[in-house]
């Protein structure tokens, strides 16, 4: 757990505080987003956690141990520390530079191979990249490296300073998911500053809304966050659309979904649409056992259920966010989406009632 | 200490002061063969610098002329010219003086006009500009900074060499040194050392202020 | 003023003086390198510490680039001129004289080389726990290396330049044929020639030497522009 404790940093010449006084507590295994406009000081308090920038008073606890009180570079090389500009050695191969700390640390060469070979699977990186230089590596790879060479060490805390700013969105996302991915596995600590409130809702475990000064608006879980802005300036920060970012927030598989009308492939063509004129649809599920094959409408239906069915237009599994389900549901001519788990057996249908229940819930 | 003895007895003497070998005609002849050489190259150069840098062709053969200006020794080129003019005096000095302008001068042209950025031209083009107008209105303009770093570095090598000259038997204040270490005179040689310093130095000065007073006009970024 | 003493351009260079006078060519040779890498390494060490110190009080950098500017705008025949009563006709005068004009572009390129190390691998090398100095030796010193490098090779070929002229104070390496040249009048175009011809030689050999050392030590510099 890391502990703030009135964290007060005052820049030389400066008007008023960067940080004024900053209280807050990052439990230990979660995802803790900095968030807040230019000036509110997120970077700085970054920085103070390891000591990069020196807090003018308060105290900073790493599991009950102030590191104001320790030597910094002992602090850095257990802390891992990801820019956005990333800064890696343009000197160094992308081996060297992943090994960059466990080389300071005095592990032995054998130790730090293996350790390199495994965070190039764990960030997805190609190990042929190794030995290149890091000018001849894209910005997206760039980027999976500063990961990696932040993980070498194992160090139990991440901190990262926008580290996905300067990525195109394309895989800007790619490596949001990249990253829940990886804490998923690896339960780091974590701090990360942004000032982008999409990417803190959709990262963070907790969402700390910083105000010019480091003044701390409102620090919860994101659904909270949504649901209850504190004040006018976490609402103005939140931006519209703030009912379409809590749907992003959940999945399907959290509904209780609607029982689907079907029609087994190969039985009484008769019988599915008798079902359809009692349900008064103009179209019915196919299913083959309980694997979903597609719609049909009445004049689709012969003597018996064909195996051959439209398609719908958008695929929706349990784990398709809410927002999601949503843009497939308004979009789809038949008003509804049809849920499939993940071995692509139906479980139920979604309507957009059932969605807008929740957007005023 | 004896040298500044005899440097002090070297200038405190009046007939050190008039004539055609004095100080005073010495430094002048000094002055006014740099600022000759200097002008001439600058008529050469800088045109030639601004057409080629408007066309944008020229980084190439600007680091090539560089590296190739940079080998070959001032007191090298004076000896060359030397032998191929088959004169002393003032012609090989003169011509030395004004090929070594040129390097500096040329390339430093061509650089400042070619680094322009070429937003800002795009933009001057776009407003309807003739070519001559982005030239002279903008190029140029833009490009000063470099042009007159180019020309202090064709001053610094131009005043340097003019003292050279005095071994091809040309006058400036080259001579009192070379005079000096051949009749083993201290008290000439450090009077042109002296000089020759201090008309470098003030000159370097005076470019150096001129630089900064046209890089704080207008349009100054 | 004209003077008639020139031989026939076929005799521009007399093969058979060049033949007899290989000795003197290989010494005056050997003395012009020494004398430059001499001039460029004491002139090296004393702009790195000068820079160092630079990059640690930034206060004192520019009376040191100023004073190194005032320096480099003597005219190296005053350098000498001036030294002389002190240093005598020595290779210490010159040695003086050329060290100083190294340490303007010697001291401007290593500072613009410590300095210009972008800030965010500097900033993630702290984060890492690099301590300064280790950031110094470790980081900014190999990135300084291609600025550096190439400083060192302009200081090196203007040296060879200015070697020439310390002739007039009894030095001079291949400069003392040139010299010779302008104050002779047998085989006049053949010292000339042998002076200017070698001492441009042996400039371009430094520049692509010093180049090739200096791609050897920054492989990763080599597909960057």
């Amino acid at each position: 757990m890391i502990v703030l404790e009135e964290v007060t940093k005052e820049f030389p010449g400066a008007e008023r505080p960067a940080v004024g006084g900053l209280s807050m507590e990052i439990p230990t295994g979660e995802i803790v987003m900095l968030v807040g406009p230019s000036g509110c000081g997120k970077t700085t308090t970054l920085r103070m956690i390891n000591r990069l920038t020196e807090p003018t008073s308060g105290a900073i606890l790493l599991d009950g141990v102030d590191v104001t009180k320790q030597d910094p570079v002992e602090v850095r090389r257990g802390i891992g520390y990801v820019i956005q500009r990333v800064g890696l050695f343009p000197h160094r191969t992308i081996a060297q530079n992943i090994a960059t700390v466990p080389d300071l640390l005095g592990w032995d060469d054998s130790k730090v191979t293996d350790r390199v070979q495994e965070l190039t699977g764990l960030v997805e990186l190609d190990p042929e990249m190794l030995d290149r230089y890091p000018h001849e590596l894209s910005g997206g790879q760039r980027q999976r490296v500063g990961v990696a060479r932040a993980l070498a060490a194992d160090p139990p805390v991440l901190l990262m300073d926008e580290p996905f700013g300067a990525v195109d969105p394309i895989v800007r996302g790619r490596l949001q998911d990249e990253l829940r991915a990886l804490q998923e596995r690896l339960h780091k600590t974590i701090v990360f500053v942004t000032h982008d409130i999409d990417e803190a809702i959709r990262l963070g475990d907790r969402v700390a809304v910083l105000n010019v000064g480091g003044v701390l608006e409102q620090y919860c879980p994101p659904e909270e966050l949504l649901a209850a802005p504190a004040n006018a300036f976490v609402e103005d920060f939140l931006g519209g659309e703030r009912g379409l970012k809590r749907l992003s927030l959940r999945t399907v598989g959290e509904l209780e979904l609607e029982t689907v009308t079907t029609a087994q492939v190969g039985s009484s063509g008769a019988a599915a649409k008798e079902r359809m004129r009692a349900q008064g649809l103009d179209w019915i599920t196919v299913v083959d056992d309980d694997r979903l094959v597609g719609w049909l409408e009445a004049g689709d239906i012969g003597d018996r259920v064909p195996d051959e069915a439209r398609r719908f237009a958008a695929h929706t599994t349990v784990d398709t966010s809410l927002r999601q389900a949503l843009d497939s549901v308004i979009s789809s001519r038949t008003g509804v989406a049809v849920v499939v788990d993940g071995e692509e057996r139906l479980v139920g249908m979604i309507a957009a009632d059932q969605l807008a229940e929740q957007l005023t819930r | 200490m004896d040298g500044l003895l005899e440097l002090w007895t070297y200038l405190s003497d009046v007939t050190h002061w008039s004539g055609p070998s004095g100080i005073p005609t010495r430094t002048i002849q000094h002055v006014w063969m740099t600022t000759l050489a200097l002008g001439t190259g600058v008529v050469v150069a800088v045109p030639l610098g601004m057409w080629i840098g408007h066309r944008r062709r020229g980084s190439l053969l600007a680091v090539n002329i560089v590296n190739i200006g940079r080998a070959i020794p001032a007191f090298g080129i004076l000896a060359l010219v030397f032998i191929a003019t088959e004169r002393i005096g003032f012609l090989p000095s003169y011509i030395t003086l004004v090929i070594l302008s040129l390097v500096p001068l040329f390339v430093n042209t061509v650089t400042g006009i070619e680094e322009v950025d070429p937003d800002v031209v795009d933009a001057a083009r776009g407003m309807g500009l003739s070519e001559r107008q982005v030239l002279w209105r903008v190029e140029l303009p833009l490009g000063m900074p470099l042009i007159l770093t180019g020309f202090r570095l064709a001053f610094v090598d131009v005043v340097a060499t003019a003292t050279l000259a005095a071994l091809v038997a040309w006058g400036g204040l080259g001579r009192f040194i070379i005079d000096g270490f051949a009749q083993l005179d201290q008290g000439q040689m450090l009077t042109g050392a002296l000089f020759v310093a201090l008309v470098a130095v003030v000159g370097d000065r005076l470019v150096l202020w001129a630089e900064a007073a046209a890089s704080t006009g207008p349009r100054g970024n | 003023m004209r003077t008639r003493v020139f031989a026939a351009p076929d005799d521009l260079v007399n093969w058979e003086w060049v033949g007899r006078n290989l000795d003197t060519i290989a010494e005056r040779t050997w003395q012009h390198v020494y004398l430059t890498v001499i001039a460029v390494a004491v002139g090296f060490v004393v702009a790195f510490a000068l820079s160092l110190w630079i990059l640690s009080n930034p206060r004192v950098g520019k009376p040191v680039t100023q004073l190194s500017a005032i320096a480099y705008t003597i005219p190296s025949l005053a350098i000498f001129a001036l030294l002389v009563p002190v240093t005598g006709l020595s290779t210490l005068t010159a040695e003086i004289g050329l060290v100083m004009y190294t340490l303007l572009v010697l001291v401007r390129n290593t500072v613009a080389g410590l300095e210009g190390v972008p800030d965010e691998v500097l900033d993630a090398g702290a984060g890492m726990g690099y301590e300064d100095r280790r950031l110094l030796w470790r980081v900014r010193l190999p990135l300084a290396m291609p600025v550096i490098i190439a400083g060192i090779r302009i200081a090196t070929v203007s040296t060879v330049g200015l070697v020439t002229i310390t002739a007039v104070i009894g030095q001079g390496g291949l400069g003392w044929f040139i010299l010779r040249g302008l104050n002779t009048v047998a085989n006049r175009s053949t010292f000339v020639l042998v002076g200017v011809v070698l001492s441009v030689l042996l400039a371009v050999v430094f520049d692509l030497g010093i180049q090739r050392f200096g791609r050897y030590f920054t492989p990763w510099a080599r597909k960057v522009a």
